[in-house]
C-alpha cells in the first residue's frame, strides 16, 4: 500500500454529532466536545472514510479538495483536538489498575449513554410508549437475569487464577436466583407461573447472555468488563428512578411490578458489585497493548448488544399482533 | 373416534367475508360457505383443546357425525389438529414427516426475511454505501463463523451425525475467504481479519454454536434454514437472487468485485450439492420423540429470527453509522 503520513493516524470514537453554534458540527468525545467548521467536518469525514480503505492517497484529496500537506497539517491539528490519535503513541503495555483509571472508568459514561440512546427510552418517558412495551421489557429482563445462570459459573470454569474465579463466583453466588425478583414483577403484571417459566425469550436477549458465553470462553477480563458495564447500568438510583416513575403514572404500571425491580437494584448496590470489575483487574500486572484493546473490544460490543436488545424489544412488543409472552413454537398446535 | 379432541391452531387466522368464513394458516387458506361455515362459525368457540367432538356436538346440539366430518375436513387441510398422546410427549414421528412439516413451516417462517426492507433499498439503490459495505461484511464474518459453528458441531456430533457434520465443516471452512477476497478490493486484508461483526450478526453464529453443543439434529434443522436461502433449485428465488445482484452492480459500481465473491461463494455452495443432505439425514434416521421434534422445529423458527435480526442489524446500524468497516478498539480510539 502507498506509504503516506496520513495512513499514521487512528480515529477516536464520535459518540454524538449535533448542530453547533453557527455553521458548525459539535462531536462528542468521551471527554470534550469539539466543534468542526462545515469544511473541516467534511474533509474530516473524508479522511475518516479513507483511513481504513485501499484507496489512493490522490482519491481522498480530491474528494476533500485538500492537498496532501493540508490534510497533513489538518490531520495533526484534529488528534492535537482529539479527534484522531497517533498510533506511535499506543502502548506497548498497561497495568490492569491503568487500564481501568485511564481507559475503562473513562468511558463508561460515554458507553452507557451509548447503550441507553435508543429511542425507546425517549418514547416511554414521554407518554408515546405503552404498558405492553413496559411488560415486554420486564418480561426480557426476567429473561437476560435468568440466563446470568448460562454464564456466570461459565466464567469461573474458563478462569485459571484462583483470585479472580474466587470473585467471579462469589458474584455469581450473591446473583444467581436474582431473576425472582422480575418473576414477582411479572406477577404483578398479571402473568401466572406457567407463563413465565414456559415464555421464551427474544433472540436479542438470548444473544446477550450467548455473548457473555462467548466472553466467558475467551477471556476472563473480556467477560469481566461485559459484567461491569451491566453492573454500571444499575449503580444510580437517579438514572433509573425516573423511568419506573413515570410509567407506574403514563400506563398505570402498578406499583406492586415496580417495586420488586426496586428492590433488586438496591441489593446491587448493596453488594458493590460495580467495584467488581476494579479488583479483578487490579490483580493483572500487565495486559499487553492487543489484550487490552480485545477487553475494550468487548465491553464496547456489550453496549452495542444493550442497543440492539432494547430495539428488539420495541420491535417484538410495540407489534400488538406479536403474542406475550413469547410461546414456545409447537408443531401440535401451531 | 369421537373422543378426539380437535384444536384449532393457534397460528392460524379466521376472518369472515361475504358469508363465508376464512381460514389462513401459514400460506394457505381455506374458505367455507354454506351450512359448512355456518357450522365452522359456531364451532370456533369450542375449538379450543380443551373439548372433544361428542362434547362440541352436544353442546352445539348438533350430531357428532357430522361435528367429527368437518373437524375430520378441517385437520386434512391443515388447520385443527387432534390433541393425542404425541402432544404430551409420548408420540414420534417419523424423519421423512419431520422434514416435509420442517420444509413447510421454514419456508413460510423465511417469508419475513426475504420481505426484509434492506433488500429493496439495496436493489433499488437507495441503501447507503455503509449499508452496502456492511452486508457483505457481516455476510463474510456469519460465513468465517463456519470455524466456530460447524467445528463445535463436529466436535459434539452423535455418532450417527458425526460423519455429515464433519463432512459440513470440511467442505465450508474455507468459504469465508471467498468473502474476504471481495472485500480485499476495497480494504486491507489486515483490517478485513480484524474487522467487528455486529451484535446481531455475532447473535447468529453463537446461536448456532451453542445449538450445535447440545443437539446435533436440532443444529442441522437450524443449519437446513440456511441451506433453504441459498437453495437455488427454486427458480423464483433463484431469479430474485440474480435480480439482486444485477442491481447491486448497477447502482453501486464499486462493489463489482465484492458481487463476484457472492457469486462464487453462490456456486461454491451450489457445487457441493448440499441442497439434499437435510432430506437423505431425515430418511435415515430412528423416529424422533415430540420433545426432539419441538426442540428442531424450535431452533429452526428461532433461527428464522436470528436471520430478521441479522438484516435488522446491517439495515439499522450501517444506516445510523457511516463508519465501515467496524474498526476494532484499541487503547486510544475510545
Amino acid at each position: 500500500m502507498e506509504q503516506t503520513q496520513l495512513r499514521t493516524y487512528g480515529v477516536r470514537r464520535v459518540y454524538e454529532a449535533t448542530p453547533g453554534e453557527g455553521d458548525t458540527i459539535a462531536l462528542r468525545l468521551r471527554d470534550r466536545v469539539i466543534e468542526l467548521g462545515t469544511r473541516e467536518n467534511d474533509a474530516y469525514g473524508k479522511l475518516v472514510e479513507w483511513l481504513p480503505t485501499n484507496r489512493k492517497v490522490a482519491e481522498l484529496t480530491a474528494a476533500a479538495g485538500m492537498d496532501e500537506a493540508r490534510l497533513g497539517r489538518l490531520a495533526s491539528a484534529l488528534a492535537d483536538a482529539g479527534l484522531l490519535y497517533r498510533r506511535a503513541d499506543l502502548p506497548a503495555e498497561v497495568t490492569g489498575k491503568q487500564f481501568y483509571d485511564e481507559h475503562f472508568a473513562p468511558a463508561l459514561d460515554s458507553w452507557l449513554s451509548e447503550a441507553f440512546a435508543h429511542p425507546y427510552w425517549e418514547r416511554m418517558m414521554t407518554g408515546k410508549g405503552s404498558a405492553r412495551l413496559y411488560t415486554g421489557w420486564a418480561m426480557e429482563l426476567y429473561h437476560y437475569t435468568k440466563n446470568a445462570n448460562r454464564h456466570m459459573p461459565l466464567s469461573c470454569a474458563h478462569t485459571r487464577d484462583k483470585a479472580i474465579k474466587l470473585l467471579r463466583a462469589k458474584h455469581y453466588a450473591e446473583e444467581w436466583n436474582h431473576y425472582h425478583y422480575f418473576a414477582t414483577s411479572l406477577r404483578a403484571l398479571g402473568f401466572t407461573d406457567a407463563d413465565i417459566e414456559s415464555s421464551v425469550p427474544l433472540p436479542m436477549t438470548l444473544a446477550l447472555s450467548n455473548f457473555m458465553r462467548q466472553a466467558a470462553r475467551e477471556d476472563i477480563l473480556a467477560y469481566s468488563i461485559c459484567s461491569a458495564v451491566l453492573e454500571g447500568t444499575t449503580v444510580n438510583r437517579k438514572t433509573y428512578n425516573p423511568y419506573h416513575e413515570k410509567v407506574t403514572e403514563l400506563y398505570g404500571i402498578p406499583k406492586a411490578a415496580v417495586q420488586p425491580i426496586y428492590d433488586h437494584l438496591d441489593l446491587d448496590i448493596q453488594y458493590q458489585h460495580s467495584n467488581l470489575f476494579l479488583d479483578i483487574v487490579s490483580t493483572v500486572d500487565s495486559l499487553s497493548a492487543a489484550r487490552a484493546a480485545r477487553v475494550l473490544e468487548y465491553g464496547h460490543q456489550l453496549v452495542e448488544h444493550i442497543w440492539m436488545w432494547t430495539d428488539s424489544i420495541e420491535k417484538y412488543y410495540g407489534n400488538d399482533g406479536s403474542p406475550v409472552p413469547r410461546r414456545p413454537f409447537d408443531p401440535f398446535l401451531d | 373416534m369421537n373422543t378426539a379432541i380437535p384444536v384449532l391452531r393457534r397460528s392460524a387466522k379466521v376472518s369472515r367475508r361475504d358469508g363465508r368464513v376464512l381460514i389462513q394458516h401459514l400460506d394457505e387458506e381455506i374458505s367455507l360457505e354454506g351450512a359448512g361455515a355456518a357450522l365452522l362459525d359456531r364451532m370456533l368457540p369450542l375449538l379450543d383443546g380443551k373439548n372433544k367432538i361428542e362434547q362440541i356436538a352436544a353442546r352445539l346440539e348438533e350430531s357428532p357425525a357430522r361435528v367429527r366430518s368437518l373437524a375430520d375436513s378441517l385437520r386434512g387441510a391443515g388447520v385443527v389438529s387432534y390433541l393425542d398422546p404425541g402432544h404430551e410427549g409420548g408420540g414420534t414421528m417419523t424423519g421423512a414427516e419431520f422434514y416435509a412439516v420442517h420444509q413447510r413451516y421454514s419456508r413460510y417462517w423465511l417469508r419475513d426475511v426475504y420481505q426484509h426492507p434492506l433488500w429493496d433499498k439495496i436493489t433499488n439503490g437507495t441503501a447507503s454505501r455503509a449499508q452496502v459495505i456492511g452486508f457483505a461484511f457481516e455476510k463474510y464474518h456469519y460465513i468465517e463463523g463456519a470455524y466456530e459453528h460447524m467445528a463445535v458441531a463436529a466436535a459434539n456430533s452423535t455418532k450417527e451425525m458425526m460423519p455429515h457434520l464433519a463432512r459440513h465443516f470440511i467442505e465450508e471452512y474455507l468459504h469465508g475467504d471467498i468473502y474476504r477476497k471481495g472485500l480485499q478490493s476495497l480494504f486491507p486484508d489486515d483490517l478485513v481479519l480484524h474487522a467487528q461483526p455486529l451484535p446481531s450478526t455475532r447473535a447468529l453464529v453463537n446461536f448456532l454454536s451453542e445449538t450445535a453443543a447440545r443437539s446435533s439434529f436440532a443444529y442441522y434443522a437450524g443449519n437446513e434454514v440456511l441451506q433453504l436461502t441459498e437453495n437455488t433449485s427454486d427458480g423464483a428465488v433463484s431469479g430474485s437472487i440474480d435480480d439482486f445482484y444485477a442491481a447491486m452492480r448497477r447502482h453501486y459500481p464499486w462493489s463489482d468485485r465484492l458481487v463476484g465473491s457472492f457469486i462464487a461463494h453462490t456456486h461454491a455452495d451450489q457445487k457441493l450439492g448440499h441442497e439434499n443432505v437435510f432430506q437423505e439425514m431425515c430418511d435415515s434416521i430412528p423416529p424422533l420423540s415430540a420433545a426432539e421434534v419441538k426442540d428442531a422445529l424450535n431452533v429452526a423458527k428461532l433461527m428464522t429470527e436470528h436471520l430478521q435480526l441479522f438484516m435488522d442489524g446491517i439495515d439499522i446500524h450501517y444506516g445510523n453509522n457511516p463508519s465501515v468497516p467496524r474498526l476494532p478498539c484499541d487503547l486510544l480510539s475510545e
